[in-house]
């Protein structure tokens, strides 16, 4: 008998931030942006471009984007055109317009300094950067939705009317949007919402026999070969698509199906553990949605997750949630935020989908905002919140 | 100049190095991985952009700093850095 020692080959293949080779049924897609583009290569400086890339979770919008700024910036390469791709997430700059431009401008000077600076001085030092260099720069603002919450419809304006200022200098700086509801851009002003919406992408979700090419092609890449079975492919895309087509959960389904494999010494990946991932993976509680929260998001939604799981109760009120909190602090030694700040994560948590939150009914004195728990067990949220936070400590 | 002056302040060379490291910074970081104070950092780096072996970029109020790649014996002192190595 042969020992396995893994039934993967290569697990990073099935990280959240690999980006392959090849995106199934995004080549139209892929395609339109290449096309929007196409005066980056031929005619750079000329004009810029602003594209707006919308879709549901797991509908491709990042991987699309990184993969088309990778491409782009090979060929632009390749003839001599100094044109630069960066890809920044808003959320995990806090939506803070400022974190977003200084990470951009670290890409060119990786040891800018992070302070001293306004956000309209960081604007201009970016298109000095670029005038020096003689650089274009396409900046893809992921998950923009945070930035529009912080920061409402400032910050791109300023972005899409840079070139007004310089009427005779080159035009160096394009724009890609990537957005997951579009309603968001109901709060933007006319005139910048009309620059945005001129190109737009509508990224629909995958159907499971979509799924099951792009889980094909990262099991090639992922997998040991005949470790996972096509009928067994078929099952977690069928799973993934009754999920709402949702590619990234197919494939951490994929990877902890795997992972259970490895455990049990299977040198296959077998349909039991393809249940038993799908148990413990909850749309709603992602090991990158859980990371992208802040450390004191975390400990609140812990603290939640624990009194529910000791009530037993459907709704908590926001009192309950903050002395729960105050618990998890004083555990993890950290200065527990205020009342407004928690009703703010509250807020967030609630856009997120992980909690819901809404303003108590008649039938109980005074008024209080209601948090409950939708389709994650709390116990399942406990334990990763826990392990996520220990990493974090370690 | 001569090559006494450039080496002869414990601080220069230490900035030299640290330049030499990391590529381009500003003045409170390199004084701070110097652990010198800021007068002394800025009085080096002006001595040494005399010397025509660092240059400055300005962005706004903040200075970035980095060898002058144009002179021959800067490039000769980052070569001289590089393989000395960190210690």
């Amino acid at each position: 008998m042969s020992q396995y020692s893994s039934v993967f080959k290569d697990e990073s293949k099935l990280d959240i931030n690999y980006v392959p080779p090849r995106l199934p049924h995004r080549e139209l897609q892929l395609n339109l942006l290449n096309k929007f583009f196409r005066f980056a290569i031929e005619t750079p400086g000329k004009m810029t471009q602003r594209v707006l890339i919308v879709g549901k979770i797991g509908t491709g919008k990042t991987v699309l984007s990184q993969h088309f700024g990778l491409s782009i910036a090979r060929e632009a390469q390749e003839r001599g055109i100094n044109l630069n791709y960066v890809h920044v997430n808003c959320r995990e700059c806090g939506g803070n317009f400022f974190m977003i431009l200084h990470r951009t401008i670290l890409e060119f000077y990786p040891h800018f300094p992070r302070r001293g600076y306004s956000e309209a001085e960081l604007i201009q030092i970016l298109m000095q950067i670029l005038d020096e260099r003689n650089a274009y720069l396409i900046l893809a603002m992921d998950e923009l939705e945070a930035l529009i919450r912080r920061e409402g419809p400032d910050p791109l304006y300023s972005l899409t009317r840079i070139q007004e200022g310089r009427l005779k200098a080159p035009q160096r700086l394009s724009l890609i949007c990537v957005l997951r509801e579009p309603k968001y851009l109901d709060r933007l002003d006319a005139s910048t919402r009309s620059t945005l919406q001129r190109n737009i992408i509508n990224l629909e979700e995958y159907s499971m026999p979509q799924l099951r090419d792009i889980l094909t092609d990262r099991v090639v890449l992922a997998f040991r070969y005949g470790a996972v079975s096509t009928q067994n492919l078929d099952f977690v895309s069928e799973l993934a698509a009754s999920e709402g087509g949702d590619a990234r959960y197919a494939i951490e389904l994929l990877w902890r199906a795997g992972k259970y494999a490895d455990a049990s010494g299977s040198s296959e990946v077998l349909p039991e553990y393809i249940r038993k991932a799908a148990v413990s993976v909850y749309p709603v509680v992602r090991k990158d949605t859980v990371s992208s929260l802040s450390l004191h998001e975390k400990l609140f939604l812990l603290g939640v997750a624990r009194l529910f799981k000791q009530t037993g109760t459907a709704y908590m009120s926001m009192g309950e949630a903050e002395d729960a909190y105050a618990v998890v602090c004083e555990e993890w030694g950290e200065k527990g935020r205020g009342h407004t700040q928690l009703w703010k994560y509250v807020k967030e948590l609630s856009a997120m989908g992980i909690i819901q939150a809404e303003p108590s009914s008649v039938g109980q004195r005074g008024k209080t905002t209601l948090i409950s728990l939708l389709r994650v067990p709390a116990s399942d949220l406990e334990q990763e919140l826990s392990r996520v936070l220990h990493k974090r400590r370690m | 100049m001569s090559i006494e002056e450039v080496f002869s302040s414990k601080g220069r060379v230490k900035i030299l190095r640290i330049l030499a490291e990391i590529g381009e910074l500003n003045i409170s970081e390199i004084a701070r991985r110097a652990g010198l104070n800021y007068a002394t950092t800025n009085q080096h780096l002006q001595l040494l952009e005399n010397f025509g072996l660092i240059q400055h970029k300005k962005f706004g109020r903040i200075r970035i700093f980095r060898f002058n790649e144009t002179n021959s014996r800067a490039k000769m002192i980052k070569t001289l850095m590089d393989a000395w190595g960190n210690k």
